[in-house]
């Protein structure tokens, strides 16, 4: 089941990757086992015309046509997967993130924004061993957020202290938080939900309790609560 | 220093420049912390086997992954290598031992301390951040733990090692080989050890600086990497600049003994080898420019991480020649599936899985999901047990009978294959489908649904950590009670197995000569030189020991040992102020008694006869008109270069980071600078003009000379002593003085530290010369000195405009 957009590009991806892994990966294997279990010792077989002996250099072997091809072949399959992930990152990465009119969700509800200008963000601060989260009304929690599905969503992500790393796991999405630095990600969530947020980075004794939650609302019970929330 | 309180067998271990007993030495160390932190793992996995459990609390599940990786990457992976490297390269190109023997034994007594300091960091609370020591989280406020202090030292000690025998196996590999054996001649595996040591001389100085760095902004509270503007970033910069290519240094040992395994056991010889060999070169030269690929997800924009992404899939691409290369070696071959054979095609298959699984790591936006993930455990393991682990024990089972003289089981080996293989992707298959799963956190929740496959992969676990077992009975064993193997029991044809087995002291009776069309000749060359370290004819056991020259030399594992006392010093101190601890006293009496024992050691060192004869009929291309001496320093210059380079670029990131910088002339006297660079620039000229009288023959224009050069070396350490005591006394040598001013002591501190280190230089040459020594053709080491000198000299014209003019 889709849960945002950038899990959707990431299984995309992963799905070529592996595909193209398994097609390379069975060639690989079943020429090796082909080869050892061919040429493998018998008690009939003896060596090879060519086996060097102790006492000269061996004599060369191979073709450079051989490697040519291998390399070539290799170059072609590299390009594709180099092509699709920047088609990728071009998309979930762009040097400013998408405005328009996505924004609705939190827009809204930002007086002090007109809807449809930049995106109101998030911003999100790591520290030892908590995440707090700063909607544009100043209001601001703890290890907890919420954000109204099929909405973009931006963060900017710092930290108050050492080197943390923020990652919404089933949205496969990440971005470290360093002190003196924001760093920018966004994403659509498609499903309502509560989706875990975890550190990964080691930060310190605390570290594996460096969790957070996310929750995606539908659109009218996420308004009602960041009317009201004071 | 007497040299008869130990008994003749352990005095021959600790003693001995024997590039073969060193190896061995090496060998065995690194099985050992292979063990240690192999124990650290297998605990960690018990504790991951479950959800929410709790047989290692959180601090030292931290440290048991810090101390863990720490230890596999420095003192088991390069070493374990390097004592294959030590045995066999001098015997596969036909020398008698390394360049320079005692140097080499130095390297392995600072390697052993080094590893017992960072064992010993656990008594002081061991560091407990991963082995990346990222910043911010090493500043002091953050890691009070003096226990990091100790891994500083340690890995300062273990980087000393490393370059010291990069330079020694350097000089050998260029200077030494036997007649006719051309650098094309080479076996694989002697070529990819030139190749780790060449990443190893351009990589570890950046790490030295930055280790450097961590090491004074702890003990004396400058800020490089707890600033806003060096901070994080400065320290991924320059610790991934190293880290990369520190990964193929760990991995092409491997890849090249394998590269001999594989055509030894199918009987043909490698396939394309030319362009193995080629591959590594071209993949050593890009690993250096892929280092973003640690730092996608840090926010380096954009353009560079595609930039990165582009190079890091690019570096896939020799490797694929490398792998194709030993596959179709295996055509119309006779494949011979001895453990030796086993485990090097296994170390190939693991590694190709590896290998394909960097790629999704390659690519900026998989690496966002997966950064930080198992997956990239799972990846890394299969890179560094898979290909170097497995890799070294096919090596461990190939060249067993030539360091023993014996056979081990064959069967047990099998087994222990067959096992270790099974386990070993029972262990780190279910870690790329824990690709949710932070790495590096002591436990996780039930419901997060991790908890099956991590049984699954403790399981996996315990099977490959038990089959380790059965390699030590094996060759404990085996080396007792093996049945003999002869010289040659793989029929191999590179020139170690030509020996017998173990081969004697001085390895080859007669230097080998190589002809023009490929065949060896022994006995044809120069015999056995007289002073060479070994007495003619000499085998190890009793007529070796009792020999009137043994070519044990007492100073390096006292020299060692003083450096080891000397960091410790200046790590394990107490914190200044009990109340605000913000940096370390350093422990004075251990420090100066380190430094006094290094004083009388070098000096002892420095007298000690012990002549390391050049072969005179010896293949030295490309460096056939230097001398073995020089090439070393030379190349050791070359290391220096890279970490005045570190420091430099440090000082540029966070000037260029920085919003606001002194005025020029504000902070720094221009007048100051100028007169430190006069002086300088002087003692280069009467440097020179030592050489010249030297080489004239001149003894008063020596003396004059090098009294001058050392009189102009002290004048500028005393502006600068002015200067530093100037600056401290106006508020600038404290605490919070900002960057500008923790640049500038920094750095000009490093290059007075060089300066220095010229001064008693300067002052060893004088006390020489007043004994008449240098004037007879014997010139070298004024020559020596100049080189060094000029480096120092060329250091300060850079540092000079960049602190005082811009």
């Amino acid at each position: 089941m889709a849960v945002s957009n950038t899990q959707v590009i990431f299984d995309n991806l992963y799905g070529i990757f592996t595909d193209l892994a398994i097609v390379v990966g069975v060639i690989v294997f079943a020429l090796m086992a082909y080869l050892i279990i061919r040429y493998r010792s018998k008690k009939s077989s003896s060596d090879p015309e060519d086996t060097p002996r102790l006492g000269r250099i061996p004599t060369a072997r191979g073709h450079g046509r051989n490697v040519l091809i291998t390399v070539t072949l290799s170059t072609f399959l590299l390009a594709v997967l180099i092509i699709t992930s920047f088609a990728a990152v071009d998309t979930l990465f762009p040097n400013t993130p998408p405005n328009a009119t996505w924004c609705y969700g939190i827009a809204a509800y930002n007086q002090t924004q007109a809807t449809g200008q930049s995106c109101p963000r998030l911003d999100v601060t790591g520290h030892q061993f908590y995440w707090v989260f700063r909607y544009p009304n100043n209001h601001t929690y703890t290890n907890f957020f919420r954000v109204p599905v099929d909405t973009t969503v931006v963060l900017d992500v710092t930290s108050a202290d050492v080197f943390h790393d923020f990652g919404i796991i089933q949205f496969k999405i990440k971005t470290d938080a360093i002190h003196g630095r924001t760093n920018t990600i966004w994403f659509i969530p498609y499903t309502p939900g509560n989706y875990t947020i975890q550190c990964f980075e080691l930060c310190g004794t605390g570290h594996v309790g460096m969790i957070a939650t996310l929750a995606v609302m539908n659109v009218t019970a996420f308004q009602n609560w960041y009317g009201s929330a004071k | 220093m007497s040299q008869d309180i130990f008994p003749p067998r352990v005095r021959r271990w600790l003693f001995t420049t024997n590039h073969k007993e060193v190896g061995i030495l090496y060998l065995v160390t690194a099985l050992f912390f292979f063990v240690a932190a192999g124990l650290l793992a297998v605990t960690m996995r018990t504790q991951l086997s479950v959800p929410d459990n709790h047989v290692l609390t959180e601090t030292l599940y931290n440290q048991f992954v810090t101390v863990h990786g720490l230890l596999m990457i420095f003192w088991v992976l390069s070493p374990f290598a390097f004592g294959f490297a030590n045995y066999i390269i001098p015997l596969q190109i036909g020398a008698r031992d390394l360049a320079f023997p005692r140097l080499n034994a130095m390297s392995y007594w600072f390697y052993l301390f080094s590893g017992v300091a960072i064992i010993m960091s656990f008594i002081f609370g061991a560091p407990d951040l991963g082995w990346t020591l990222y910043s911010p989280q090493t500043a002091f406020q953050f890691a009070p733990s003096i226990g990091l202090n100790v891994g500083a030292a340690a890995l300062i000690l273990i980087t000393v090692s490393i370059t010291m025998s990069s330079v020694n196996f350097l000089v050998t590999m260029f200077k030494m080989r036997a007649p006719g054996m051309k650098l094309r001649n080479m076996p694989v595996f002697p070529w990819a050890i030139l190749v780790t040591i060449f990443m190893m001389l351009y990589a570890f100085p950046s790490f030295l600086a930055a280790v450097l760095l961590l090491y004074v902004d702890r003990a004396f509270g400058t800020f490089y990497f707890s600033s806003l503007q060096g901070g994080a970033l400065l320290w991924d910069n320059v610790f991934w600049f190293f880290g990369h290519p520190e990964v193929y240094i760990v991995l092409f040992p491997a890849i090249g003994l394998i590269a001999d395994v594989i055509p030894t056991f199918s009987r043909r010889p490698l396939y394309g080898s030319k362009y193995v060999i080629g591959s590594m070169i071209a993949a050593a030269v890009i690993s250096f420019i892929v280092w973003g690929h640690h730092m996608f997800v840090t926010g380096i924009g954009l353009t560079s991480t595609k930039l990165y992404t582009v190079t890091t899939i690019a570096v896939s691409l020799p490797f694929d020649v490398m792998v194709i290369a030993m596959i179709e070696t295996l055509t119309k071959a006779r494949v011979k599936l001895k453990a030796a054979a086993l485990f090097a095609l296994g170390a190939i298959a693991l590694f190709v899985i590896g290998g394909i699984t960097g790629v999704y790591l390659a690519s900026v936006a998989l690496d966002h999901a997966l950064r930080g993930t198992y997956f990239v455990v799972a990846h890394f393991h299969y890179i560094m047990v898979g290909g170097s682990i497995m890799g070294l024990i096919a090596g461990l089972y190939y060249w067993f009978p030539k360091f023993t003289g014996r056979m081990y089981n064959e069967t047990v080996a099998k087994i222990h294959f067959i096992v270790s293989f099974i386990g070993f992707n029972i262990l780190y298959f279910p870690m790329f489908l824990l690709l949710d799963m932070p790495r590096r956190i002591q436990t996780y929740a039930p419901d997060t649904g991790w908890g099956s496959l991590n049984s699954l992969a403790t399981f996996g676990g315990f099977i490959f950590g038990g089959a380790q077992v059965l390699l030590f009975v094996n060759i404990f064993l085996s080396q007792r009670r093996g049945p003999p193997s002869g010289p040659n029991p793989w029929d191999g044809w590179t020139l170690e197995w030509s020996l017998p087995s173990p081969p004697p002291a001085h390895d080859f009776d007669k230097i080998p000569s190589i002809a023009e069309d490929g065949t060896y000749h022994f006995g044809t060359s120069a015999g056995l030189p007289h002073g060479a370290g070994y007495p003619n004819g000499s085998k190890i056991g009793d007529g070796y020991l009792h020999s009137h020259f043994e070519g044990l030399s007492p100073w390096p594992i006292v020299v060692a040992f003083a450096a080891f006392i000397f960091f410790l010093g200046l790590t394990i101190g107490q914190p200044s102020s009990p109340t605000t601890p913000v940096t370390f006293q350093p422990f004075w009496p251990l420090i100066l008694d380190g430094a006094i024992l290094g004083v009388i050691v070098l000096y002892g060192y420095s007298r000690e006869k012990f002549s390391v004869h050049e072969e005179s009929h010896v293949e030295s291309w490309p460096f056939r008109e230097v001398p073995n001496v020089k090439l070393g320093i030379w190349t050791f210059l070359g290391a220096e270069v890279i970490f005045f380079g570190v420091l430099i670029g440090a000082y540029f990131f966070v000037r260029t980071n920085s919003p606001i910088w002194p005025e020029v002339g504000s902070l720094f006297d221009i007048r100051n600078g100028f007169a430190m660079t006069l002086v300088l620039l002087t003692s280069s000229l009467t440097a020179i003009m030592a050489l010249v009288s030297a080489k004239v023959g001149s003894r008063n224009g020596l003396i004059v000379s090098l009294i001058a050069t050392f009189g102009l070396g002290i004048s500028f350490l005393y502006i600068k002593a002015t200067e530093w005591v100037y600056l401290g006394s106006h508020g600038v040598f404290s605490v919070a003085y900002g960057l500008p001013a923790t640049s500038y002591f920094i750095t000009t501190g490093t290059h007075g530290v060089h300066v220095f280190a010229g001064m008693l230089m300067t002052l060893y040459l004088l006390v020489n010369t007043l004994k008449g020594r240098y004037l007879k053709g014997d010139h070298q080491a004024i020559e020596h000195f100049g080189l060094y000198w000029h480096f120092v000299d060329i250091v300060w014209v850079f540092l000079f405009p960049l602190f005082y003019l811009i």
